[in-house]
């Protein structure tokens, strides 16, 4: 039996509680709402669950708007723990949570491709990844990167099956989709193929010597069926809408979709950040993944995923989305690639440890925590701010106060500090930061997402502003909050007064005399009494059915190949010299 | 097999990313950068402008010695809380003018994007050739510099006390300002329904006003209702008139039976500091063949006006309304020095244009 730390595999536990001792501390202080792009979205759309949990039409953005336009699991899980214990910490539950599964699923996942050992070091490596730190801390993106780990905890089953007809696999399997898909649907129509394509490869080279390659495939597009079948089921009202309004509107600019040679500080922050010293790496995972056929499928998956991470860098993800490439952004693309390398990462920490032993643990640690570090740094270094912690109860108490709800409102220069006043006022606003949700033609006709950040879109986005500010009597726009002075000459000469000020003039107020109350704007995007009935039980009780099923129903011990998963050293037969005392 | 698998991906990466540098401009701009012809010159430093690399661009200039460093990004990025301290350069295009081997003129139409909207300016630059690269001369222009003075205010000024802090703005419970339109003439544009005409206060005090149409359709149903938005001077001081436009785009009058007009006003504090003197307006036939109001604007108080807007109504042979029109002027008016203005005028109407109303709203920084 081997003694030595550095030959042995981590316990898994261990990594999870590793995962906690990093990230926990780091989401018990809140941090991604003050320093995140979505964390004030997700918030906001919990708290309309919390209050509305059958209707998901929410009227404080965009004059109304669908909410069955995004997945709700995730946000129906803040919901819940809300009442618990309030709105922000329940979004760190959740986000704890996910970061608590990635190794879980990253293990899992690995063990598909590699030994124990390799697939505890991947595992070990996913809680360090900068594309976790980056999508946590600084995008915000919950649904991404809990979805994720869902969707890499459904792929050993979905091997099980097809290779192996176990039944039990496919049930936990497709219903693990089914969570995965009500978490986020962009990971599971985007990542199924860049992932699942490798893992039915494996499953066709791995078949049992009695079953045909046909019955891997049928099997395998079984469960295909049921599992586009489900998500079509419980994701109905999202169909719905996505039939009914489908996204046409003219598209918006993005870093993540540009050239990154072409821009340091892009290539900084969506190539440098997020893969930190796995960059350094990526040779070797290419190497070694070239070099053992069963890895080829692996090494394929890295390299799509790593492609269409770079965005506009190369010219195949425009060929491969077509018109969705304007609509995607790239980043999460660079969390599938980093994940998709650590299998091989573990592998190649595995030589590195027999061989250099001591010397190559402190190199890999310090690669690690570097890797975590910098997009962390980034945050405060970079000249992309969210600033979505602004401090805006003056804005809220304004809104909650002497009838000032009976108007919309819109606010400039906010960031992402519009959720959080949408989250906790009761005026609405014609503005919103769902940019698929919207269908107003004041926003579907110009390339401009947020009207708050409208200058950042240049001449479209003031063209957009232009027309909301236009139509201001019809949406019943009376009061706009003003942090950024560049906007004060349009709204001056568009007929708004300054009427007062906040926070030592950080924020203004101004009005619009002649507006009158707001009215209902009507739209054919509601949701039916149906539709909000299905969006209140169906996501989450597929969540729950998936919890049950995993706790409930052990996994039959498949003759995983562990003779057949890439090893290092390469097994020779030796005689034992010592027996085992029993 | 192996290793050409891995040296295969390598490649097929470095050739995917070669492609969209080259697809992306790269190597124009890596041409770029070397300036060998006027126009890669030209475009060097207005891209460097762009990027707000001052120094980089005022390297490409060929008579340094000449234009100061401070003059030159004032004159690109504007100073005072100008327009163009409000705008980003968003893109431009360079043509040429005409070019022999040792000089060239170029043209540079700059897009900028504004906080008022998006803003067109053209500049025509002469280039000489340096060495092995072209270099751009920029014109120098000098701030005429006035003697020191005390300049007397004695405008009116109108304040109202009667405003409690807790009262929301517009409620003063005093009776509104009288304001009425004295004009209003409809237009068919090739796009759009077009409401030009004109509004006074014709009380004692001054009024903010907002005029807004509704078209009723032939059954007396509301088809369309817009504001006039930035095209109308808000503040009326006492008998002060303004002209305003009101565009429905994709209207068509035959759909329009009659139109509803509606001017609200509200007593507000205002002043009639600065005054902002028109004059020399005439209409030209402009460089690009298009016909233009121009004139000057001086700006008698001793007060910066940060952003001037300039609103004219054009009227034909009877006094009637036939068009108004309305543009930003990107610099700022220092005090009692002249800035010009150039307001486009269709050419449809500009045949029938017999006089003209200038009046110029503005934007002060510190109002807020």
């Amino acid at each position: 039996m081997e003694t030595s730390y550095l030959k042995r595999p981590i316990p898994l536990r261990m990594i999870v509680l590793l995962g906690l001792a990093i990230h926990g501390p780091l989401l018990a202080m809140q941090l991604p709402i003050s320093t995140s792009y979505d964390a004030n979205f997700h918030i906001f759309f919990a708290s309309h669950y919390a209050q509305h949990w059958f209707n998901p039409w929410n009227v404080k953005w965009f004059a109304g708007f669908s909410q069955t336009t995004y997945p709700p699991l995730v946000h129906q899980w803040i919901a819940v723990f809300s009442h618990l214990i309030g709105l922000n910490m329940a979004f760190m539950l959740v986000q704890l949570i996910a970061v608590l599964l990635m190794p879980i699923g990253v293990y899992r996942f690995s063990r598909l491709w590699v030994d124990e050992r390799a697939s505890s070091y991947a595992a070990l490596f996913s809680v360090f990844v900068g594309a976790v730190a980056f999508l946590v801390y600084s995008a915000g993106q919950l649904p991404t990167t809990l979805s994720f780990p869902i969707y890499l905890l459904a792929l050993p089953y979905f091997y099980d099956w097809s290779r192996s007809a176990d039944f039990g696999s496919l049930i936990k399997g497709v219903f693990l989709i089914l969570a995965a898909g009500s978490v986020h649907h962009v990971t599971l129509i985007f990542g199924a193929v860049p992932f699942a394509l490798p893992v039915l490869w494996l499953a066709w080279m791995d078949r049992k010597r009695d079953s045909s390659g046909l019955a891997v495939l049928s099997r395998a597009a079984i469960f295909a069926i049921l599992a586009a079948i489900g998500v079509g089921i419980v994701l109905m009202p999202y169909w719905i809408s996505i039939i009914q309004h489908p996204i046409e509107q003219i598209p918006i600019p993005h870093a993540s979709r540009s050239n990154l040679l072409m821009n340091i500080l892009y290539l900084t922050n969506y190539f440098l950040m997020p893969y930190g010293a796995l960059l350094l790496a990526f040779p070797f995972v290419v190497w070694i993944g070239a070099t053992n056929r069963r890895l080829w499928p692996l090494l394929f998956g890295f390299w799509v995923t790593f492609i269409l991470a770079l965005g506009g860098t190369t010219p195949l993800p425009k060929l491969v989305f077509g018109r969705a490439f304007e609509i995607l952004t790239f980043e999460r693309f660079t969390l599938w690639a980093s994940f998709m390398s650590l299998p091989i990462v573990g592998l190649i920490a595995e030589r590195l440890l027999d061989r250099y032993r001591v010397k190559a643990a402190v190199g890999l640690a310090l690669g690690a925590v570097l890797t975590l570090c910098m997009p962390m740094a980034w945050l405060s270094l970079s000249p992309f701010k969210a600033n979505s912690d602004l401090n805006v109860d003056a804005v809220i108490g304004f809104l909650n106060r002497d009838g000032h709800d009976q108007y919309r409102y819109l606010t400039l220069g906010f960031g992402n500090s519009l959720p959080r006043i949408s989250t906790y006022s009761i005026a609405n606003s014609v503005d919103g930061e769902y940019n698929s949700a919207r269908l107003l033609p004041e926003f579907t006709h110009y390339g401009t997402a947020q009207l708050t950040s409208a200058k950042y879109f240049g001449t479209q986005g003031m063209e957009s502003l232009r027309a909301m500010l236009a139509h201001a009597n019809h949406y019943g726009l009376k009061f706009i909050f003003i942090h950024d002075p560049y906007y004060e000459p349009l709204v001056a000469f568009a007929g708004w007064r300054h009427i007062e000020t906040y926070d030592q003039g950080e924020i203004t107020v101004w009005s619009k005399d002649d507006t009158p109350p707001a009215r209902p704007i009507p739209s054919d995007a509601i949701p039916t009494a149906m539709e909000g009935l299905m969006w209140g039980t169906l996501p989450i009780g597929s969540s729950i059915l998936a919890i049950l099923l995993l706790l409930f129903i052990p996994d039959h011990r498949i003759t995983r190949p562990t003779e057949e998963a890439v090893l290092y050293p390469v097994p020779v037969d030796e005689r034992e010299l010592v027996r085992e005392t029993r | 097999m192996k290793r050409l698998l891995a040296i295969g991906i390598f490649i097929i990466t470095v050739v995917l990313v070669g492609i969209s540098w080259f697809t992306s401009g790269g190597l124009a701009r890596q041409r770029m950068y070397s300036a060998q012809t006027p126009e890669e010159a030209v475009r060097l430093m207005v891209s460097q402008v762009q990027a707000h690399n001052w120094d980089a661009a005022y390297s490409r200039l060929a008579n340094r010695g000449e234009v100061d460093k401070a003059a030159f990004v004032r004159d690109l990025a504007g100073s005072n809380g100008s327009l163009l301290t409000y705008a980003n350069l968003e893109s431009f295009d360079v043509w040429g003018l005409h070019q022999t081997n040792q000089d060239a003129i170029f043209r540079a139409k700059l897009h900028y994007s504004t906080a008022v909207g998006p803003l067109e300016t053209f500049r025509d630059l002469k280039v000489e050739h340096d060495g092995n690269t072209w270099k751009v001369f920029w014109p120098t222009t000098r701030l005429p510099k006035l003697a020191p003075q005390v300049i007397p205010v004695n405008y009116l000024r109108w304040d109202v006390i009667n405003r409690g802090a807790q009262d929301d703005w517009g409620v003063q419970n005093v009776d509104n300002p009288q304001v009425r339109i004295i004009s209003m003439n409809a237009l068919q544009r090739p796009d759009s329904v077009v409401l030009v005409g004109e509004i006074v206060n014709e009380d004692t005090i001054p009024a903010y006003v907002n005029v807004s149409a509704t078209l009723l359709g032939p059954d007396g149903n509301e088809v369309a209702q817009e504001g006039s938005f930035d095209k109308i001077s808000h503040t009326l001081l006492p008998k002060q008139v303004s002209p305003y436009r009101i565009d429905f785009p994709g209207m068509r009058m035959d759909k329009i039976k009659s139109v509803r007009m509606d001017a609200k006003a509200m007593l507000i504090a205002a002043s009639a500091d600065p005054v902002i003197e028109v004059g020399q307006q005439h209409i030209e036939t402009d460089a690009l063949n298009k016909k233009v109001l121009r004139g000057q604007l001086v700006n008698q108080s001793g007060q910066i006006v940060n952003i001037p807007h300039v609103i004219a109504s054009y009227y034909d042979g009877n006094g009637k309304v036939i068009w108004v029109s309305d543009g930003y002027v990107d610099q700022e008016l220092l005090p009692q020095i002249p800035v010009s203005f150039g307001l486009d005028v269709p050419d449809d109407v500009a045949k029938n244009v017999q006089n003209y109303h200038v009046v110029v709203n503005y934007y002060e920084n510190n109002n807020s």
